[in-house]
């Protein structure tokens, strides 16, 4: 176990290295002087001079990456061109609200998909099961912007139940901020529930037909105690991996939700950052997001590893 | 001995394709009579193709030109969809916007196809250090959300159609190469694969036509699931401005006008957003169907 924990670590190791080489490469590809790039197009000489000295911008190429890859493990990742106001502080200030979105959209999405799913599969090719993989397949197939601006016309516009954006921050009003998230968490939740929703009831059908379910049956268990305390502890450790892999497209419906609903988190930031041609956030923002899709899919590996001994025994997950 | 060698020899065959062609139809026929619904979306998509073809004959008016007498009017006879905030037609913007998206659909899914075949094909096929250089390149490139690796890209290259597309297709293409290198793993083992290499074929046609052939229906499945998911990425790329830009019709940058005017004029909105979902949702049908008539072994 330990050395499948170690061989993953190193691994994980490599492709953070790989994803700082990305970065960077794709920050000098932009045309222009990488100085002016990072300083930003009004900046004076000195803020150029400083940018320059503070990164190398002189040395060899290798000697600058390394120089950057310093600042960014101690995590100094530059100034913004616009707010000057150091990366990773803005960062810090923009995370809590996406944060939050993700949480309420994951709990949306759990909430719909495990007892669609163990329905489907348990009751396998019922009127339950073709109705779940039609709103499942429903769901992977519209654009959730599309579906966010749809709950905004009936929701906000037509019934006025909800406001349709602006964001109240947890503190100040509890009630006015879950007010404000509950649409755009069943938005960015609805496409994550139908890829769980399949994985659950896939993975549901094959654990309901293993030995130890029949056992239990066996046993004279009521099909309610079998299903919930035998089958469905086993058959979510896939859909947990699955969720981890999920986190991807968790950040990408981020992005739009929060463009849609006005919500001052991360996703908007990169937004801006881009319109303004805010490279040091994008690029801070961009390597921030792919390093942590690493790091927590290490950690589903390692959570995996602890909720299934086989993966201990044998070494691998993937047989890789 | 000889006879060994014809035996080699025929395993080494490829299976003879216009028989095979012809099962397929056959097949694909069964399957569309059993699976209504698979059959539906295949339509769907055809009649999606037919009016990005045929769109300057489908749609009457220029999906370009404005008319300041227009501005915002409900759907009547004269514009099924309505018109929208500079007076065009709704319903020549959603057809000319089917353009676009098929275009960025398919042409990105081909992109990644071209890199992500040969790549995965040569990773899977020599393994060794070449193959971990390749998995270790793809584990950091999937790293990046896929949003946030386009946003990257167009934040460097500019934001239009084109670099969408580019930034599409290299998003999706690290897919491609695990796809080809799992299969090429599980091909390589088979007899047909040892015969060939024994009556001495060398390494490209081994690759070329013993182990592609077998393996491209499970590529196709795959870029029948991409599509969709790609023709939704170019639209959320219009839509955050990243992509197609003013004034050319795309579903995506449609729909971003059409948030600001939600109360006044609804109508802009429904539109180009039910063309996305029914492609979608068609596309995905149709790969369905097509999985069952591509890989009888699952069915």
């Amino acid at each position: 176990m330990i050395e499948f924990l170690a061989r993953r670590a190193i691994i994980s190791v490599v492709t953070l290295l790989l994803i700082s080489v990305i970065v960077f490469v794709g920050v000098r590809m932009i045309p222009g002087d990488p100085a002016r790039v990072l300083a930003g197009a009004d900046a004076d000489a000195a803020g150029i001079d400083e940018i320059r000295e503070k990164y190398g911008l002189n040395a060899p190429i290798p000697v600058q990456y390394v120089r950057w890859l310093a600042l960014a493990v101690r995590g100094d990742l530059g100034e913004s061109i616009r707010t000057r106001l150091p990366v990773t502080r803005t960062v810090a200030i923009k995370l809590p609200i996406t944060l939050e979105l993700a949480c309420l959209s994951l709990l949306v999405a759990v909430a719909i998909a495990v007892p669609a799913g163990v329905v489907a599969a348990v009751r396998r090719n019922s009127v339950w099961d073709v109705l779940a993989s039609g709103v499942s397949l429903c769901g992977v197939s519209i654009p959730n912007f599309w579906l966010g601006i749809m709950l905004i016309l009936l929701v906000s516009v037509r019934i006025g139940w909800l406001p349709a954006s602006g964001f109240v921050p947890i503190a100040d009003d509890p009630l006015g901020n879950l007010r404000r998230m509950l649409m755009p968490a069943l938005v960015l939740g609805a496409g994550l529930a139908a890829v769980l929703m399949r994985q659950t009831r896939n993975a549901m059908i094959e654990v309901l037909s293993a030995d130890y379910v029949r056992t239990a049956r066996a046993k004279g268990l009521a099909q309610p105690a079998v299903v919930v305390r035998h089958a469905l502890r086993n058959g979510l450790i896939p859909v947990v991996t699955i969720l981890g892999l999920q986190m991807g497209a968790l950040m990408s419906g981020a992005v739009v939700t929060e463009q849609i609903f006005v919500l001052p988190g991360f996703g908007r930031l990169i937004v801006e950052a881009v319109f303004t041609r805010d490279y040091p956030v994008v690029q801070g923002v961009v390597l921030l997001t792919a390093s942590s899709y690493v790091l927590i899919n290490l950690l589903v590996d390692v959570s995996y590893t602890v909720l299934n001994p086989r993966i201990r025994v044998r070494g691998t997950a993937d047989g890789a | 001995m000889a006879r060994e060698a014809a035996t080699v020899a025929s395993l080494a065959l490829p299976v003879e394709a216009p028989a095979a062609q012809a099962g397929g139809w056959r097949r694909a026929w069964r399957v569309g009579r059993k699976r209504p619904a698979a059959a539906i979306g295949a339509v769907i998509v055809l009649l999606y193709v037919a009016v990005a073809a045929g769109a300057p004959w489908v749609a009457a008016s220029d999906p370009t030109r404005t008319d300041w007498g227009q501005i915002r009017k409900a759907p009547s006879r004269a514009h099924p969809f309505g018109t929208d905030d500079l007076g065009r037609d709704g319903f020549s913007r959603v057809v000319w916007g089917a353009r676009i998206s098929m275009q960025a659909g398919v042409f990105s899914i081909v992109l990644a196809i071209v890199i992500g075949v040969p790549t995965g094909l040569v990773a899977g096929y020599y393994r060794g250090a070449l193959d971990q250089l390749v998995m270790r390149l793809t584990d950091a490139w999937l790293a990046f959300p896929f949003l946030i690796l386009a946003i990257g890209l167009v934040t460097i290259l500019g934001p239009s159609l084109t670099n969408a597309t580019l930034a599409i297709g290299l998003g999706a293409t690290p897919t491609y190469i695990r796809l080809t290198r799992g299969l090429v793993l599980s091909t390589s083992a088979e007899d047909y694969v040892h015969g060939a290499r024994a009556l001495g074929a060398g390494d490209v046609r081994v690759m070329g036509r013993h182990i592609l052939p077998n393996i491209v229906s499970a590529i196709v499945v795959q870029a029948t699931v991409a599509i969709p998911t790609a023709i939704i990425a170019e639209a959320v790329l219009s839509f955050l401005g990243l992509g197609v830009q003013p004034p050319a019709p795309s579903w995506g940058t449609m729909l971003n006008t059409a948030q600001q005017f939600l109360e006044q004029a609804p109508w802009m909105a429904y539109w180009p957003g039910l063309a996305i979902f029914v492609l979608a949702l068609s596309f995905n049908l149709a790969g369905d169907g097509l999985r069952d008539v591509l890989d009888p072994r699952d069915s």
